[in-house]
């Protein structure tokens, strides 16, 4: 609070002082019990990781588990139906290989609509802010029916050739390379620079900020994709991970230890990384508005 | 001519060049690609005239006709007045899916702004431990969500039930009883409510706590000198200068509840009785379960035009944009 010089301002806070302290203290208080039931879940999992089969099933549950074991985990590891760095393999290689394809092209894209005059610009741009407005459920089924025909199904190749371009990207990059100085590429024109060298050498490393931003988000949104990895991938061996993890769930029912082991071998070791570069992603939603 | 101005403009003809052949390698790829995702558009526009299987061998063009037959409208028509199964599921879908949505909405508002606002208010150090912490299962994968839910939601040995047994009170089967209802909606879409909410109210929080944040302290502080109540200071200062972020999360949340899929088909795959079925769960097994993908698609696109509704809304109501 602003007190200032108003000889009225110290007796004002202090009759304000105690209300507020008050105040806080409640806030403190449901904050944290809102914490604990933000954190509870994850603690159980955790626990229940550590308990063996039968501890789980038990009635009423015990909350530390009796004899903590890490048998759930040394099951997994040497279940060879489980081979999980190669699903962990997979979800990288769908997870890189998409962001990076929409990374470039969203900067290129947006470079050329916010630094390039050219004729059926507008109406271009037009078609993109369109194509953001539709939902992926309106495209999922021919998508399908396309990737049937390409023999595509059980492939991960069919959960990238769909993503190269992502039009939220190219709108997030337009705004950011509108803000770039025109002397910027008018000087690297003047040293001789190609319009290719320009954007590889100067533009790309002006948008490192938002692109890593941009990055993240499809990061997390590719790492975490469910629906359409699971209607692509059908063979075992190629899904990413979310699929296996239900596909284990549900060949491993009453074994209640084990499924949370596999949870948190398959969603902690994520959730660790994004939760280190949670900064970035809260900005990313801030601005855009995007999920 | 100065042979040097003559050699300016020629490098300016050479620029203007260089640039359109730029804009060319960009724009014709960028082309190729996007009349894929025009196919692909006019694809699931036609599919939803039809009664397409992709069991049948159809006709020559994508399948479409011969014994993939066009049937017009009657897609829609049976949605709207058939007695047939599937045309009573997809009103159970549209029905549970509107509960779904206005269920989530008032509950994750009543949660995100008075937490968002206390978040605001309290020590800088605390604030960004606490708003960590909040945010975390926005980050969890919603299969790992689920399977942590569905086992505190186990009924013997769950969570949730041994605390309702320490009070004294009846287990409650949370996910597979058909005739266990609150307030004339299913326990079991309560279930799958609140494990959704718990995935997704760290989202909306953030988007309050940055709003707030962008309200200027002295507009606060004038109103509580002034001898404003906190209460007073926030129904009549801050939320009316948060009204645009209100009505964007509303939006948001709506949108991305109409389109609910993974946390319900992992916890009930619609279950009990038909109790949780949402419409992205319902097109998804007529579409890859049972072949049927005309019939899908036609649902899709009903659940498109709610989805542009909503986000039509939107535009409409967040164009007057406030300024302080």
């Amino acid at each position: 609070m602003s007190t200032g010089t108003l000889p009225l301002a110290p007796a004002r806070t202090s009759k304000a002082h105690r209300p507020e302290f008050l105040r806080h203290i409640a806030f403190y208080i449901f904050l944290t019990l809102g914490l604990s039931f933000t954190l509870l879940p994850f603690i159980m999992m955790i626990l229940g990781s550590l308990k063996t089969n039968v501890e789980v099933l038990r009635v009423p549950p015990t909350f530390l588990p009796e004899n903590p074991t890490l048998n759930n985990y040394l099951t997994i590891f040497n279940d060879p139906k489980l081979p999980l760095l190669r699903f962990y393999a997979n979800s990288a290689f769908v997870a890189i290989f998409n962001v990076t394809t929409t990374l470039f092209t969203s900067a290129l894209v947006g470079y050329m609509f916010a630094k390039f005059e050219f004729p059926g610009k507008r109406a271009l741009f037009g078609w993109f802010l369109t194509l953001m407005m539709i939902p992926s459920h309106i495209t999922m089924i021919p998508s399908f029916l396309i990737l049937a025909k390409l023999h595509l199904i059980n492939s991960l190749w069919g959960l990238v050739i769909f993503s190269a371009v992502d039009a939220f990207g190219i709108f997030m990059m337009r705004q950011f390379c509108e803000t770039l100085p025109n002397e910027l590429i008018d000087a690297a024109r003047i040293d001789g620079a190609s319009e290719w060298q320009i954007f590889l050498r100067v533009i790309l490393p002006q948008l490192s900020a938002p692109l890593a931003t941009l990055g993240i988000l499809g990061f997390m949104g590719n790492w975490n994709a469910y629906l359409w990895p699971m209607i692509v991938l059908q063979k075992i061996e190629v899904r990413t991970l979310p699929i296996i993890l239900t596909w284990y769930n549900s060949t491993h029912t009453g074994q209640g230890g084990l499924i949370m082991a596999a949870t948190v071998l398959i969603v902690l070791p994520i959730l660790l990384v994004l939760a280190y570069f949670q900064r970035w992603i809260v900005k990313g939603f801030v601005t855009s508005g995007f999920k | 001519m100065n042979p040097v101005r003559k050699q300016e403009k020629r490098s300016r003809g050479g620029l203007a060049i260089t640039k359109g052949r730029f804009v060319l390698s960009v724009t014709i790829p960028l082309l190729l690609y996007e009349s894929l995702g025009i196919f692909v558009l006019g694809w699931a526009f036609l599919l939803m005239f039809f009664d397409y299987s992709s069991g049948r061998l159809g006709g020559p063009i994508l399948g479409l006709g011969g014994t993939n037959p066009f049937v017009g409208l009657d897609n829609f028509i049976e949605m709207v007045r058939g007695t047939s199964v599937e045309a009573g599921l997809f009103r159970t879908s549209l029905k549970n899916t509107l509960i779904f949505a206005f269920a989530v909405l008032p509950l994750n508002l009543a949660i995100t702004l008075p937490m968002a606002y206390m978040l605001e208010s309290i020590g800088e150090r605390f604030k960004a431990l606490y708003r960590t912490i909040y945010f975390l299962p926005v980050l969890t994968s919603s299969v790992g969500v689920a399977l942590i839910w569905m086992s505190m939601y186990d009924p013997q040995a769950g969570w949730i039930n041994a605390i309702i047994r320490m009070f004294g009170g009846q287990p409650v089967v949370w996910l597979s009883d058909p005739n266990a209802g609150f307030a004339g909606v299913s326990v079991a879409m309560w279930a799958v409510i609140v494990a959704y909410l718990w995935q997704d109210y760290g989202y909306n929080m953030v988007i309050f706590i940055a709003a707030l944040q962008a309200i200027p302290q002295e507009l606060k502080d004038s109103a509580l000198i002034d001898g404003a109540t906190p209460w007073k200071a926030f129904t009549k200062i801050t939320l009316p200068l948060i009204r645009p972020t209100m009505l964007f999360v509303c939006v948001m949340t709506m949108l991305s509840s109409f389109q609910v899929f993974d946390i319900i088909q992992v916890m009930t795959n619609g279950d009990p009785g038909n109790q949780t079925q949402v419409l992205m769960l319902d097109i998804y097994k007529n579409a890859f379960r049972y072949q049927r993908l005309g019939w899908a698609a036609a649902e899709s696109f009903i659940l498109f035009l709610i989805v542009m509704g909503v986000t039509l809304f939107q535009m409409r109501v967040l164009r007057t944009d406030w300024e302080y």
